[in-house]
């Protein structure tokens, strides 16, 4: 699905401006969230680096496949700068200025390559809404250099003509599956099989990184939990041998009692008087 | 004494009899008195997290998930009430979207998309029949019976037992049950056990309300 409302800026080694217009308003944040759950997600092969948030290095010799966060950021624009591991901010390889973190939301840095191979970063809000009890969100993020392709689960394509640096998402079935990634509209395994655990009332979010042209595609994954719903109800009983409360026959009995407490003690009293 | 004056006392009799039954079967069915509901609201608050704005930030390898080890619970005895129940894995009714207790009156069913036995933090919950319609009374007809410092005993699929102590007893329309609450994942550890309760439409055979006893690791 094109995260249209992204407009994403980034290269290589060049200084980029990256705003997410538009995201506070369609995501309708509430006044009080003025921070941002934010997530590092490192997709771009055989290249550790360290991360600088406005300067400052947050995450020391960050590994290709790792996930960083949730870190909690006030909201507002971020520089996000990328250095191979000790070397100064300056010779950045990659860096983002003025990033806009709107807050209530729960966004993902993914740094990869994009379809051409070029390192970029791209931001993706995470949909962090609740899932219906007993099921489970899949989201999978094409963020490799390779073309299109189709998600499968279990044999049968579950999302198809996905592009670099696209996301598609589905609430489905808790459980396990076996899913892999195929060129679009062929056979032809690029990623897996894997077997995938989807917990129930959470969000996996797999990343498709690498590059086809340097047979290293894999995946990263990230797990967003709490997204899990109440059952709607607990229907446990319908023999009505446990009910409370005053029932019909009850006042049927009491009105009857009353009515024979009254007419008899109304006929003692005559009998009295005309027995006198 | 006359014929007559010992009927009209007979039927005095009979009245206040009558009078005395059914007020006793109204005293006597009426919902029970709740107890430790703020106890129950307690268990369910978190602990605002410490962690300081300087803490590092967690890195962790972006492996697919596995599933979790959970302990399902797979027998329960409340000796008090006379319940010695198996304890099924349940999971949601696809068609409603609600809890499925097990069809068989006599077991109960354990949420097994919730907490298990050995989660740290989160509601346990297990629900069962009061009644049905064909099978009789269920293996939480007495329930309601239950006070606060009642034992029960619930036996893991790992052969531990685990010793709870019941907390609360408390009775809401199906309407207005607050289930977040009772399948909350974080909170104190605690165990819920839920049935129905209340007055009983006979047209729709349904009960009104939910029973809900709460009960803590002894």
């Amino acid at each position: 699905m094109q995260r249209s409302y992204f407009r994403r800026v980034a290269a290589g080694g060049a200084v980029a401006a990256l705003t997410l217009v538009g995201v506070g308003a369609l995501t309708a944040t509430p006044a009080y969230a003025a921070t941002a759950e934010v997530s590092v997600v490192h997709g771009i092969p055989d290249t550790p680096v360290d991360v600088y948030v406005n300067g400052e290095k947050t995450l020391d010799n960050f590994a290709p496949g790792d996930v960083a966060g949730p870190l909690s950021l006030a909201e507002g624009a971020y520089d996000i700068a990328l250095t191979k591991p000790g070397e100064p901010v300056d010779s950045a390889i990659l860096t983002v200025d003025d990033a806009e973190v709107p807050g209530g939301t729960n966004i993902s840095l993914a740094a990869h390559l994009d379809a051409s191979g070029q390192p970029k970063i791209t931001p993706f809000v995470n949909d962090t809404s609740k899932v219906d009890a007993g099921k489970s969100r899949l989201i999978v993020r094409h963020t490799a250099a390779a073309p299109a392709v189709d998600v499968r689960a279990g044999g049968a394509p579950v999302f198809t003509e996905l592009t670099n640096p696209n996301e598609a998402k589905a609430d489905v079935d808790a459980g396990g599956v076996s899913a892999d990634v195929v060129l679009a509209g062929t056979e032809t395994v690029a990623i897996g099989p894997a077997d995938l655990d989807l917990g129930e009332g959470t969000a996996t979010i797999v990343y498709a990184i690498g590059s086809a042209e340097a047979n290293n595609l894999e995946v990263v994954a990230q797990t967003i939990t709490g997204l899990h719903s109440a059952p709607a109800g607990v229907p446990s009983g319908n023999g009505g041998q446990a009910a409370t409360g005053t029932n019909t026959w009850l006042y049927l009995l009491a009105g009857a009692g009353a009515l024979l407490l009254v007419g008899g003690g109304a006929r003692v009293a005559t009998a009295r008087r005309s027995n006198r | 004494m006359t014929v007559r004056n010992r009927g009209a006392l007979a039927a005095v009799a009979a009245g206040a009899a009558a009078l005395t039954v059914a007020a006793v079967v109204t005293i006597a069915s009426r919902p029970t008195a709740e107890v430790g509901a703020d106890e129950v609201t307690a268990l369910a608050s978190t602990t605002p997290s410490a962690a300081g704005d300087r803490s590092p930030v967690p890195v962790r390898k972006g492996e697919l998930p596995t599933g979790a080890e959970v302990v399902p619970p797979v027998g329960l005895r409340i000796p008090t009430i006379g319940v010695t129940a198996t304890v099924n894995a349940v999971g949601i009714n696809p068609q409603t979207n609600e809890f499925e207790v097990p069809p068989s009156v006599d077991q109960v069913g354990w949420y097994r998309y919730g907490p298990g036995l050995a989660a740290p933090a989160g509601s346990v919950v297990i629900a069962g029949h009061v009644d049905s319609s064909t099978q009789g009374e269920g293996a939480f007809f007495r329930l309601r019976e239950l006070d606060q410092g009642d034992k029960l005993t619930v036996t893991g699929s790992d052969g531990q037992e685990r010793a709870y102590r019941v907390i609360a007893r408390e009775e809401y329309q199906k309407t207005k049950i607050p289930l977040d609450r009772y399948f909350a994942r974080d909170g104190d550890q605690r165990l819920t056990l839920i049935t129905c309760g209340g007055p009983f439409d006979a047209d729709t055979r349904r009960y009104r309300d939910n029973l809900v006893v709460t009960a803590v690791p002894a």
